[in-house]
């Protein structure tokens, strides 16, 4: 089965957004393109299609911008608190100025860090470098193919993309859809007797774990 | 504050006030500039930086569950709610300039920020006889078992200090150590609980 994974992309600059969202489109993923804050906060609460990117590339910087009601800020605000599990990359111009940073580090703890004066490609680099992961017998291909290295075989779905990407940790899914994907990429990865093995943690957080003979247990103060 | 009242407060929405399980280190400044430099100075996969103001401290610090890995500072004075929880638990407490009031026998205070940056660092890349911060949090033991918990965390963080906290607080990572046959152990020292070689099991082989 098929689902592209979605980029969040908020620039305000309409030829640098173009730029990127079709660089994403040519790699099969389904740009979530903003212009403003108060767009892409709405990409994320209003996106038929799953609102849950796998990425998201946010401009720090919106003087551009069509409609200034809501800041980058909000915007990392909102993916800290509601979509953890996805990576950000924050781009400045200003990024080594410390209140910038710590104003970004406030709104998003986890938030990656890109000096905007390096360019697109050298932005564009560094995410192909993101999604093109390794994981045990396992690849991300182009972002958006897992394929299974010792037989060459392929899976498709974005939430197996997600797992990837965020191994070792753990990722929360929100839909009976998209919890029905994962254990379809579990039994995937059974039947491909693969390395890789799909953790349950109870509701709908599941994890990767590549199997090295070690096991799991808990030292008591976290129950 | 209400939950709703909270939903509508602009500070209480950010996202460094989103609760979260992941190993965490908390630094209050006035300005956020040495939450910067610390976190420069940490391996992302290791700890996740919250940068605090004095006044939201301890809000961050709730937000980080069960409680932070490590506070560091470099304010004067400290909220007596804040000081408790950190009287309270085994979190690491490091501190730019004299201490201030409440902060427990444990906190370690620096002269320079460099040296400060260092003790974090060493913090992170702590290995006791094999046990290893894992990524997100847990130790990692030397046989590659995985052990979630807290006070374990905070133990190997501090080695070869430790904790100036009751040593019940850590019985149930001496059981845990004991039962994956860990080489270290929980033990008082004086005045704090460190890890210390199991010197019965040295003894039996």
């Amino acid at each position: 089965m098929r689902a592209n994974p979605e980029v969040l992309i908020l620039e305000d600059d309409a030829e640098t957004l173009d730029e990127l969202q079709n660089h994403f489109a040519r790699k099969r993923f389904h740009p979530l393109a903003a212009r403003s804050a108060s767009r892409a906060l709405s990409l994320l609460e209003h996106n038929r299609y799953s609102s849950r990117p796998v990425l998201a590339i946010v401009d720090w910087d919106l003087g551009k911008a069509p409609d200034r009601s809501a800041s980058s800020g909000d915007v990392l605000s909102r993916l800290a608190r509601e979509l953890r599990e996805c990576p950000v990359i924050v781009y400045s111009q200003n990024i080594d100025a410390f209140n910038v940073r710590s104003q970004i580090q406030r709104s998003h703890p986890r938030a990656l860090l890109h000096d905007k004066r390096d360019g697109d490609a050298s932005l564009l680099e560094r995410v192909d470098r993101m999604l093109d992961r390794t994981v045990g017998d396992l690849r991300i291909h182009d972002g958006t193919v897992v394929v299974h290295l010792p037989s060459l075989d392929q899976h498709h779905h974005r939430e197996a993309i997600r797992l990837v990407v965020h191994h070792p940790d753990i990722v929360s899914f929100h839909s009976d859809t998209a919890t029905k994907a994962v254990r379809r990429f579990g039994e995937w990865l059974r039947d491909h007797e693969s390395a890789v093995t799909l953790v349950s943690h109870g509701n709908r957080k599941y994890r990767l774990s590549v199997s090295v003979s070690s096991g799991e247990t808990s030292a008591g103060d976290e129950a | 504050m209400g939950s709703s009242a909270r939903r509508n407060d602009a500070r209480w929405s950010l996202g460094v006030l989103a609760p979260e399980r992941c190993r965490s280190i908390v630094v209050i400044t006035a300005d956020g500039e040495l939450a910067v430099a610390v976190r420069d100075t940490v391996p992302t996969r290791i700890a996740v930086i919250r940068d605090a103001r004095p006044d939201d401290a301890l809000e961050v610090a709730a937000a980080c569950l069960p409680w932070p890995w490590m506070v560091v500072g470099a304010t004067e004075s400290l909220t007596p709610a804040m000081a408790t929880m950190l009287r309270t638990r085994p979190v690491l407490t490091l501190w730019l300039g004299p201490a201030p009031a409440g902060v427990p026998a444990h906190a370690l205070s620096f002269a320079r920020p460099a040296a400060l940056l260092a003790a974090v660092d060493s913090a992170c890349r702590a290995n006791v006889g094999g046990m290893r911060l894992a990524p997100g949090s847990g130790v990692e033991l030397g046989d590659g078992t995985l052990l979630r918990g807290a006070t374990l965390d905070a133990l190997v963080g501090a080695h070869p200090g430790g904790f100036a906290l009751p040593s019940r607080t850590f019985r149930t990572v001496a059981l845990a150590l004991a039962r994956h046959g860990a080489a270290w152990t929980p033990e008082r020292d004086g005045a704090r609980v460190a890890l210390v070689p199991c010197v019965r099991e040295v003894v039996r082989a």
